[in-house]
């Protein structure tokens, strides 16, 4: 699993505005260590799922997902939700992007002490915590 | 060996209400309880595995490792399911039980609930039946579970539903911001509401503080004690006596007879002290209160010649017609903020839909709702045409979290006979003991009644000022849960019943069940109050008898 494309997915997920983006705040270390501890059994499944994105978004504009427009790997993830995919996948695509979403989110809007909501920026955004120390 | 008056199977909101009666009329009394003692800090704060929302564990038991069960979807595929998956019905497993991380609602069925067969008729495919005893005979036992434990409410305004001889002993939580709008919008559709009762301390009660309004009373311990469980009033009440024994770690395997059939006591595991060392305990009552779904386990366990389906299952009820409550919910965004802050979040509620709705068997309460972690919301509360990732889904969390509105309530279950809990030999738990096996779904009229109740919900949201209404109700699964009830019901018939209406089972003198296993049905509210009223009877009977 290359890092530099779970760091841009991670980024398309939750993107970037005035409030820090999914990765800034941590999600990408959130992931990292999920794999390691509760998805340990699903980690396999989950790197095979970053590197078929690699390998789609190869497919579809000949770059790696990183170096895609915003609006390309938005269309690239899109396609991946919903099952249309134009390389062989070795995992079932929409059931991976699920999982994926759903980790992604749980890292940033959890508690920061999970790791993806640094400085608690997603509980100042929503208005959760008005402090980010509280 | 010890020799007890009586031995009580858990320390949730029954066993630990038996205990403390019996200990109090002197009786002799071992408390076992599988879990262990859990500190604030023990349960601790994490958002992603605690009671409410677990996705990768949990914080009040049981363990993840050694407890499985077996999970039998709708379409008889069989699957072992972990304590933290929604198909293991969990409830904690903890000194305290449920009642460590429960919200606290305090509610009293409704009169009507106790004769559901006789006001609406029994559906086919269902089991419905009345309880043994009205509304009436359980009225005093309400009230003194109120006062026992402490709970703040007002009912003025239900007397009329659900009749009540004396107030609650403490005052109801206060307003936060929705509820002026739902009031108002309740007002225009013609609807009575009505605070929410809960087992908190709206002041200093009982010898514990106030609320301190923090944000997590569902799925948390409470920081400052202010929610009242088993924990901190009766089973405290219990030890005080020096009368009552507290063993945790003790994973009850079995309820022992004699070689006439008659029970002796159990046998158990203690697992203190390095490890698992296999124990007997002699009494001349033992009350089972491990909860509707471990309780049906352990009688199914506790089988002999004498009884060779388990105890108290000659006719092959035990373990049926588990209940629970499918939760039909509504959402709206506010035009103004909803969110401050300020805990616990449930304060009001309609019962004008408890029953008499047309064409529907039961209804529900609906309420507004505990104070939501944000990953909690998302998981939750989303509208379904929203995208569930990129920049628009970040801006609704930004701008919504403080402005979705939100409804919603326990549907009366309408119990059918497949819905139930059997052992299966073949999967074992880490004590070698055959494990609870799941499996049917709750009764399609439940359905019908969840729509109905997903329906006024909407119609709430959008008389309440809200621009976007959205909704959803679970369908057709089987309910259970951390309000799982109904498998060892009472009853005056034995073929169809499990015990008598004091829990006690019809072969057997001196064995018990108290907890929600005994619910004919489960109301149409959160069952805990009826457990705790049932639980004050029963122990009562209980050391009355051993009187005699």
């Amino acid at each position: 699993m290359n890092s530099e494309t779970l760091r841009a997915v991670v980024d398309c997920l939750i993107p970037a505005d005035d409030f820090p983006g999914g990765y800034e705040a941590g999600v990408g270390d959130y992931v990292e260590r999920l794999l390691r501890t509760d998805l340990a059994e699903h980690a396999e499944f989950f790197r095979a799922g970053i590197d078929a994105i690699e390998a789609e978004a190869l497919a579809r504009f000949n770059k790696p997902f990183a170096k895609l427009s915003t609006s390309e790997q938005t269309a690239t993830l899109a396609a991946i939700e919903s099952g249309e995919v134009k390389t062989i996948w070795p995992i079932t695509p929409s059931r991976f992007f699920e999982m994926l979403v759903n980790t992604t989110a749980e890292g940033y809007y959890s508690e920061p002490q999970q790791g993806g909501n640094r400085g608690a920026v997603s509980w100042l955004m929503t208005g959760f915590e008005k402090f980010s120390d509280s | 060996m010890n020799k007890y008056d009586a031995i009580i199977i858990g320390t949730g909101a029954a066993g630990g209400i038996v205990a403390c009666v019996l200990a109090e009329a002197g009786k002799h009394v071992l408390l076992l309880e599988r879990g262990a003692h859990l500190s604030f800090t023990d349960v601790g704060r994490d958002h992603l595995r605690n009671q409410r929302l677990a996705i990768y564990g949990h914080n009040a038991g049981p363990d993840v490792v050694g407890n499985p069960r077996v999970f039998i979807d709708p379409q008889g595929h069989a699957r072992i399911v972990k304590p933290y998956e929604l198909d293991y019905h969990n409830n904690a497993a903890c000194v305290g039980g449920g009642t460590r991380v429960y919200g606290a609602q305090a509610w009293r069925f409704h009169p009507d609930d106790f004769r559901m067969a006789t006001k609406y008729g029994v559906p086919e495919g269902s089991s419905l039946a009345d309880w043994p005893i009205p509304y009436e005979t359980l009225e005093p036992f309400y009230e003194r579970a109120e006062w026992e434990l402490g709970a703040a409410g007002n009912g003025e305004s239900i007397r009329h539903q659900i009749p009540r001889k004396r107030n609650y002993p403490l005052r109801p939580v206060g307003p936060s911001p929705q509820t002026a709008a739902l009031q108002n919008g309740a007002r225009q559709l013609g609807w009575v509401t009505t605070p929410v009762p809960l087992l908190i301390n709206t002041e200093p009660y009982g010898g514990r503080s106030a609320c301190i309004k923090c944000k997590y009373c569902v799925g948390f311990a409470c920081p400052s004690d202010a929610k009242s469980g088993s924990q901190n009033t009766v089973i405290p009440r219990a030890l005080a006596t020096g009368n009552c024994e507290l063993k945790t770690s003790a994973i009850v395997e079995s309820v022992e007879t004699d070689e006439r059939g008659n029970v002796i006591g159990v046998s158990y595991f203690d697992n203190n002290a390095g490890g698992p060392r296999r124990q007997t305990a002699r009494a001349k009552v033992v009350i089972v209160s491990a909860g509707a779904i471990e309780s049906a386990r352990l009688l199914l366990n506790s089988h002999s010649a004498f009884h060779p389906a388990g105890l108290g299952n000659e006719h092959d009820q035990v373990g049926r017609n588990l209940q629970g409550h499918l939760y039909p919910r509504a959402y709206g965004i506010s035009p103004t903020k909803v969110f401050d802050g300020v805990g616990p979040g449930v304060t009001i509620a309609t019962t004008q839909f408890n029953h008499d709705n047309p064409g529907i068997i039961g209804g529900g309460m609906l309420a507004d709702d505990f104070i939501k972690p944000p990953i909690d919301f998302w998981y939750d509360s989303l509208p379904p045409d929203l995208p569930r990732w990129g920049l628009g889904n970040k801006r609704f969390m930004r701008e919504n979290y403080t402005r979705v509105m939100h409804v919603r309530g326990p549907v009366q279950d309408i119990p059918n006979p497949e819905g139930r809990v059997t052992v299966d030999a073949g999967v074992r738990d880490k004590w070698g003991l055959p494990v609870a096996r799941l499996s049917g779904t709750t009764h399609r009229a439940t359905v019908e009644a969840a729509e109905f109740m997903r329906e006024r919900g909407e119609e709430w949201m959008r008389a309440s000022g809200c621009e976007k209404v959205w909704s959803a109700q679970p369908g057709l699964i089987l309910s259970g849960r951390q309000h799982q009830a109904g498998t060892c019901r009472m009853g005056r018939d034995p073929k169809s019943s499990v015990t008598d209406e004091w829990g006690r089972l019809h072969n057997h003198d001196n064995l018990f069940v108290v907890d929600g296993s005994l619910h004919v049905t489960n109301g149409g509210f959160n069952p805990v109050l009826t457990i705790m009223a049932l639980a004050f009877r029963s122990a009562e009977f209980i050391a009355r008898a051993m009187r005699n």
